[in-house]
Protein backbone atom coordinates (compact mmCIF):
# COMPACT_ATOMS: atom_id res chain seq x y z
CA UNK A 1 0.00 0.00 0.00
CA UNK A 2 3.01 2.29 0.29
CA UNK A 3 2.87 2.68 -3.61
CA UNK A 4 -0.45 4.03 -3.49
CA UNK A 5 0.13 7.56 -4.57
CA UNK A 6 1.64 6.28 -7.45
CA UNK A 7 -1.50 5.02 -8.57
CA UNK A 8 -2.54 8.12 -9.66
CA UNK A 9 -0.27 7.99 -12.57
CA UNK A 10 -1.32 4.74 -13.48
CA UNK A 11 -4.39 5.88 -13.64
CA UNK A 12 -4.36 9.35 -15.21
CA UNK A 13 -2.04 7.22 -18.28
CA UNK A 14 -4.85 4.31 -18.68
CA UNK A 15 -7.98 6.30 -18.95
CA UNK A 16 -7.38 7.80 -22.94
CA UNK A 17 -6.31 3.78 -23.23
CA UNK A 18 -9.12 2.66 -21.82
CA UNK A 19 -11.98 5.17 -23.39
CA UNK A 20 -10.26 4.96 -26.34
CA UNK A 21 -10.92 1.02 -25.89
CA UNK A 22 -14.59 1.96 -25.22
CA UNK A 23 -15.41 3.93 -28.20
CA UNK A 24 -13.95 1.65 -30.51
CA UNK A 25 -16.22 -1.42 -28.81
CA UNK A 26 -19.12 1.41 -29.32
CA UNK A 27 -17.87 1.81 -33.25
CA UNK A 28 -18.16 -2.56 -33.50
CA UNK A 29 -22.03 -2.11 -31.89
CA UNK A 30 -22.91 0.17 -33.91
CA UNK A 31 -21.73 -1.16 -37.17
CA UNK A 32 -22.53 -4.34 -36.07
CA UNK A 33 -22.38 -7.19 -38.76
CA UNK A 34 -21.41 -4.41 -41.50
CA UNK A 35 -18.18 -3.47 -39.06
CA UNK A 36 -16.50 -5.18 -42.03
CA UNK A 37 -17.26 -2.06 -44.43
CA UNK A 38 -16.19 0.45 -41.85
CA UNK A 39 -12.87 -0.74 -41.70
CA UNK A 40 -10.78 3.44 -41.94
CA UNK A 41 -13.13 3.95 -38.89
CA UNK A 42 -12.44 1.39 -37.18
CA UNK A 43 -8.61 1.14 -38.19
CA UNK A 44 -8.53 4.84 -36.80
CA UNK A 45 -9.39 4.50 -33.75
CA UNK A 46 -7.00 1.11 -33.33
CA UNK A 47 -4.13 3.39 -34.20
CA UNK A 48 -5.20 5.83 -31.61
CA UNK A 49 -5.58 2.94 -28.88
CA UNK A 50 -1.97 1.77 -30.19
CA UNK A 51 -0.70 5.73 -29.50
CA UNK A 52 -2.59 5.28 -26.34
CA UNK A 53 -1.20 1.80 -24.97
CA UNK A 54 1.91 3.69 -25.22
CA UNK A 55 1.65 6.14 -22.38
CA UNK A 56 -0.68 3.43 -20.71
CA UNK A 57 2.39 1.02 -20.66
CA UNK A 58 4.89 3.70 -19.49
CA UNK A 59 2.02 4.83 -16.49
CA UNK A 60 2.50 0.62 -15.98
CA UNK A 61 6.05 0.80 -15.80
CA UNK A 62 6.46 3.86 -13.28
CA UNK A 63 3.22 2.17 -11.10
CA UNK A 64 5.26 -1.25 -11.03
CA UNK A 65 8.75 0.31 -10.39
CA UNK A 66 6.72 2.18 -7.36
CA UNK A 67 6.16 -1.32 -6.44
CA UNK A 68 8.66 -2.39 -6.22
CA UNK A 69 10.67 -0.10 -4.36
CA UNK A 70 8.19 0.37 -1.61
CA UNK A 71 8.36 -3.40 -2.05
CA UNK A 72 12.71 -3.20 -0.66
CA UNK A 73 12.09 0.04 1.68
CA UNK A 74 8.48 -0.74 3.30
CA UNK A 75 8.14 3.56 2.88
CA UNK A 76 6.72 5.50 -0.15
CA UNK A 77 9.31 5.74 -3.19
CA UNK A 78 10.13 9.54 -4.10
CA UNK A 79 11.19 10.92 -7.64
CA UNK A 80 13.84 8.09 -8.27
CA UNK A 81 10.29 6.15 -9.59
CA UNK A 82 10.45 8.26 -12.69
CA UNK A 83 13.48 6.74 -13.65
CA UNK A 84 12.52 3.55 -15.18
CA UNK A 85 15.48 2.19 -16.92
CA UNK A 86 15.09 2.79 -20.53
CA UNK A 87 15.92 -0.96 -21.16
CA UNK A 88 13.33 -2.29 -18.81
CA UNK A 89 11.05 0.28 -20.59
CA UNK A 90 11.50 -1.29 -24.15
CA UNK A 91 12.05 -4.87 -22.72
CA UNK A 92 8.27 -4.16 -21.42
CA UNK A 93 6.70 -2.72 -24.91
CA UNK A 94 8.00 -5.61 -26.83
CA UNK A 95 6.70 -8.21 -24.81
CA UNK A 96 3.45 -6.32 -24.08
CA UNK A 97 3.01 -6.21 -28.19
CA UNK A 98 3.55 -9.74 -28.11
CA UNK A 99 1.44 -10.66 -25.89
CA UNK A 100 -1.08 -8.51 -27.31
CA UNK A 101 -0.73 -9.64 -30.44
CA UNK A 102 -1.51 -13.67 -29.06
CA UNK A 103 -4.91 -11.92 -27.48
CA UNK A 104 -6.06 -11.46 -30.66
CA UNK A 105 -4.97 -14.35 -32.29
CA UNK A 106 -6.64 -16.43 -29.59
CA UNK A 107 -9.95 -14.10 -28.89
CA UNK A 108 -11.69 -17.12 -30.08
CA UNK A 109 -10.51 -19.81 -27.47
CA UNK A 110 -11.50 -18.55 -24.13
CA UNK A 111 -8.20 -20.51 -23.15
CA UNK A 112 -6.09 -18.19 -25.35
CA UNK A 113 -7.13 -15.07 -23.63
CA UNK A 114 -6.72 -16.40 -20.14
CA UNK A 115 -3.09 -17.14 -20.98
CA UNK A 116 -2.41 -13.61 -22.77
CA UNK A 117 -3.89 -12.34 -19.13
CA UNK A 118 -1.26 -13.99 -17.63
CA UNK A 119 1.51 -13.75 -19.54
CA UNK A 120 0.51 -9.67 -19.40
CA UNK A 121 1.46 -10.11 -15.97
CA UNK A 122 4.07 -11.81 -15.97
CA UNK A 123 5.59 -9.33 -18.29
CA UNK A 124 4.92 -6.38 -15.98
CA UNK A 125 6.38 -8.35 -13.32
CA UNK A 126 9.53 -9.33 -15.26
CA UNK A 127 10.34 -5.66 -16.62
CA UNK A 128 12.81 -4.17 -13.97
CA UNK A 129 14.49 -7.58 -14.45
CA UNK A 130 15.64 -6.74 -17.82
CA UNK A 131 18.93 -5.11 -17.47
CA UNK A 132 19.84 -4.86 -21.03
CA UNK A 133 17.94 -4.72 -24.06
CA UNK A 134 17.36 -7.95 -26.21
CA UNK A 135 15.02 -9.37 -28.47
CA UNK A 136 14.57 -13.05 -26.44
CA UNK A 137 15.67 -12.56 -23.11
CA UNK A 138 12.70 -10.68 -21.87
CA UNK A 139 10.30 -13.95 -23.03
CA UNK A 140 13.31 -16.36 -21.16
CA UNK A 141 12.51 -14.39 -17.99
CA UNK A 142 8.51 -14.40 -18.17
CA UNK A 143 9.11 -18.18 -19.30
CA UNK A 144 11.15 -18.98 -16.24
CA UNK A 145 9.16 -17.53 -13.88
CA UNK A 146 5.85 -18.91 -15.40
CA UNK A 147 4.25 -20.56 -12.50
CA UNK A 148 0.86 -21.36 -14.56
CA UNK A 149 -0.89 -22.50 -11.23
CA UNK A 150 -0.39 -19.30 -9.64
CA UNK A 151 -1.07 -17.24 -12.78
CA UNK A 152 -4.22 -19.33 -13.48
CA UNK A 153 -5.04 -18.13 -10.11
CA UNK A 154 -4.44 -14.47 -10.16
CA UNK A 155 -6.43 -14.18 -13.37
CA UNK A 156 -9.67 -16.15 -11.80
CA UNK A 157 -9.17 -13.75 -8.72
CA UNK A 158 -8.54 -10.40 -10.89
CA UNK A 159 -11.43 -11.54 -13.26
CA UNK A 160 -13.68 -11.77 -10.43
CA UNK A 161 -12.06 -8.33 -9.15
CA UNK A 162 -13.28 -6.99 -12.18
CA UNK A 163 -16.86 -8.05 -11.65
CA UNK A 164 -16.43 -6.35 -8.17
CA UNK A 165 -15.58 -3.39 -9.00
CA UNK A 166 -18.15 -3.06 -12.37
CA UNK A 167 -20.82 -3.73 -9.56
CA UNK A 168 -19.33 -0.98 -7.21
CA UNK A 169 -19.04 1.61 -10.12
CA UNK A 170 -22.46 1.11 -11.44
CA UNK A 171 -23.85 1.51 -7.56
CA UNK A 172 -21.72 4.95 -7.45
CA UNK A 173 -22.93 6.17 -10.44
CA UNK A 174 -26.50 5.44 -9.34
CA UNK A 175 -25.82 6.94 -6.26
CA UNK A 176 -24.51 10.06 -7.66
CA UNK A 177 -27.59 10.51 -9.72
CA UNK A 178 -29.86 9.85 -6.73
CA UNK A 179 -27.97 12.65 -4.92
CA UNK A 180 -28.13 14.78 -7.72
CA UNK A 181 -32.52 14.17 -8.17
CA UNK A 182 -32.44 16.11 -5.02
CA UNK A 183 -31.51 18.75 -6.40
CA UNK A 184 -32.79 21.46 -8.63
CA UNK A 185 -31.36 22.72 -11.86
CA UNK A 186 -30.43 19.27 -13.13
CA UNK A 187 -32.23 17.16 -15.85
CA UNK A 188 -31.72 14.54 -13.20
CA UNK A 189 -34.89 12.41 -14.26
CA UNK A 190 -32.66 12.40 -17.97
CA UNK A 191 -29.75 10.69 -15.96
CA UNK A 192 -31.50 7.74 -14.98
CA UNK A 193 -32.31 6.45 -18.48
CA UNK A 194 -28.86 7.14 -19.11
CA UNK A 195 -26.96 5.32 -16.35
CA UNK A 196 -28.95 2.15 -16.84
CA UNK A 197 -27.82 -1.55 -18.37
CA UNK A 198 -29.93 -0.66 -21.13
CA UNK A 199 -27.37 2.32 -22.10
CA UNK A 200 -24.32 0.32 -24.22
CA UNK A 201 -22.22 3.31 -23.71
CA UNK A 202 -22.74 3.23 -19.97
CA UNK A 203 -21.91 -0.28 -19.66
CA UNK A 204 -18.55 0.07 -21.63
CA UNK A 205 -18.09 2.98 -19.33
CA UNK A 206 -18.21 1.09 -16.72
CA UNK A 207 -16.35 -1.92 -17.75
CA UNK A 208 -13.55 0.42 -18.39
CA UNK A 209 -13.50 2.15 -15.62
CA UNK A 210 -13.22 -1.14 -13.65
CA UNK A 211 -10.47 -2.19 -15.62
CA UNK A 212 -8.62 1.28 -14.56
CA UNK A 213 -9.67 0.18 -10.88
CA UNK A 214 -8.32 -3.22 -10.72
CA UNK A 215 -4.78 -2.34 -13.11
CA UNK A 216 -2.90 -0.99 -9.50
CA UNK A 217 -3.62 -4.13 -7.55
CA UNK A 218 -2.90 -6.27 -10.67
CA UNK A 219 0.03 -4.94 -11.30
CA UNK A 220 1.23 -4.70 -7.74
CA UNK A 221 0.40 -8.70 -7.34
CA UNK A 222 2.69 -9.66 -9.97
CA UNK A 223 5.28 -7.06 -8.85
CA UNK A 224 5.37 -9.25 -5.43
CA UNK A 225 4.41 -12.60 -7.12
CA UNK A 226 8.38 -12.54 -9.84
CA UNK A 227 9.85 -10.60 -6.55
CA UNK A 228 8.99 -13.32 -4.42
CA UNK A 229 9.49 -16.21 -7.20
CA UNK A 230 13.36 -14.76 -7.51
CA UNK A 231 13.90 -14.58 -3.18
CA UNK A 232 13.01 -18.19 -3.13
CA UNK A 233 15.39 -18.89 -6.07
CA UNK A 234 18.36 -17.21 -4.36
CA UNK A 235 17.44 -17.96 -0.95
CA UNK A 236 16.35 -14.42 -0.12
CA UNK A 237 13.54 -15.63 1.24
CA UNK A 238 15.57 -17.29 3.95
CA UNK A 239 18.05 -14.77 5.21
CA UNK A 240 15.14 -12.37 5.43
CA UNK A 241 13.67 -14.63 7.73
CA UNK A 242 16.43 -15.13 10.28
CA UNK A 243 16.92 -11.27 10.47
CA UNK A 244 13.55 -11.03 11.57
CA UNK A 245 13.78 -13.90 13.73
CA UNK A 246 16.60 -12.39 15.05
CA UNK A 247 15.66 -8.75 15.50
CA UNK A 248 12.78 -10.66 17.25
CA UNK A 249 14.63 -12.88 19.59
CA UNK B 1 23.12 -5.88 0.01
CA UNK B 2 26.36 -7.58 -2.06
CA UNK B 3 28.83 -8.64 0.58
CA UNK B 4 26.27 -9.71 3.19
CA UNK B 5 28.15 -8.90 5.97
CA UNK B 6 26.09 -7.53 8.79
CA UNK B 7 25.58 -3.44 9.28
CA UNK B 8 23.75 -1.60 11.52
CA UNK B 9 21.01 1.21 9.96
CA UNK B 10 23.30 4.22 10.03
CA UNK B 11 26.39 2.28 7.93
CA UNK B 12 24.11 0.82 5.32
CA UNK B 13 22.54 3.22 2.29
CA UNK B 14 19.38 2.22 0.40
CA UNK B 15 20.69 2.79 -3.05
CA UNK B 16 18.00 1.87 -5.79
CA UNK B 17 15.31 -0.12 -3.16
CA UNK B 18 18.38 -2.17 -1.80
CA UNK B 19 21.03 -1.95 0.98
CA UNK B 20 24.28 -1.52 0.64
CA UNK B 21 27.76 -0.64 2.95
CA UNK B 22 29.90 1.80 1.64
CA UNK B 23 32.53 -0.53 -0.07
CA UNK B 24 29.68 -2.31 -1.74
CA UNK B 25 28.74 0.93 -2.98
CA UNK B 26 32.40 1.99 -4.23
CA UNK B 27 32.08 -1.20 -5.97
CA UNK B 28 29.01 -0.20 -7.67
CA UNK B 29 30.10 2.90 -8.57
CA UNK B 30 33.76 2.19 -9.57
CA UNK B 31 31.97 -0.63 -11.72
CA UNK B 32 31.62 -0.54 -15.76
CA UNK B 33 28.11 -0.14 -16.89
CA UNK B 34 27.72 -2.52 -20.01
CA UNK B 35 25.45 -0.73 -22.11
CA UNK B 36 22.92 -2.32 -24.78
CA UNK B 37 24.28 -2.75 -28.05
CA UNK B 38 22.55 -0.48 -30.74
CA UNK B 39 22.07 -3.07 -32.96
CA UNK B 40 19.76 -4.73 -30.05
CA UNK B 41 18.02 -1.51 -29.45
CA UNK B 42 17.34 -1.37 -33.27
CA UNK B 43 15.98 -4.57 -33.48
CA UNK B 44 13.74 -4.30 -30.43
CA UNK B 45 12.37 -1.01 -31.42
CA UNK B 46 11.28 -2.29 -35.05
CA UNK B 47 9.68 -5.68 -33.75
CA UNK B 48 8.07 -4.22 -31.10
CA UNK B 49 6.84 -1.27 -33.97
CA UNK B 50 5.88 -4.58 -36.48
CA UNK B 51 3.63 -5.88 -33.66
CA UNK B 52 2.24 -2.94 -32.64
CA UNK B 53 1.01 -2.34 -36.07
CA UNK B 54 0.04 -5.95 -36.77
CA UNK B 55 -1.84 -5.95 -33.56
CA UNK B 56 -3.86 -3.13 -34.46
CA UNK B 57 -4.79 -4.21 -37.97
CA UNK B 58 -5.51 -7.90 -36.18
CA UNK B 59 -7.98 -6.32 -33.52
CA UNK B 60 -9.76 -4.55 -36.36
CA UNK B 61 -10.37 -7.65 -38.65
CA UNK B 62 -10.96 -9.90 -35.82
CA UNK B 63 -13.49 -7.63 -34.02
CA UNK B 64 -15.00 -7.05 -37.41
CA UNK B 65 -14.86 -11.01 -38.26
CA UNK B 66 -16.74 -11.43 -34.93
CA UNK B 67 -19.25 -8.92 -35.16
CA UNK B 68 -19.86 -10.23 -38.40
CA UNK B 69 -21.15 -13.72 -36.90
CA UNK B 70 -23.89 -11.73 -34.87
Amino acid sequence: MTAAPWAAVLVVTALPYRLLQAVFFDQLFEAGSNAAKYGNLLGGTANLIVISLLIALWGRAVYARACRLALGRRTTPGRETWRVPAAALASYVLTSAAVLLLAYISVFTCLGILLAAAFAGLAIGTMELNERVSLGQPFRLMFRHARMAILMGLVVVFACGLVVAMANLAAAFGLVVWAASGIGGFDAPHWHLLFTGNNRRFLLLILAGAFVAVEPFWIAAHVVFVRKAGAEERGDDLRAWFEELRRAS
Amino acid sequence: MTCAKMLCQECATQWDGIWHCAACLGLKRGAKVERSALLSWFGVVIFAAILLYTGARLMVWTAAVIAGLF
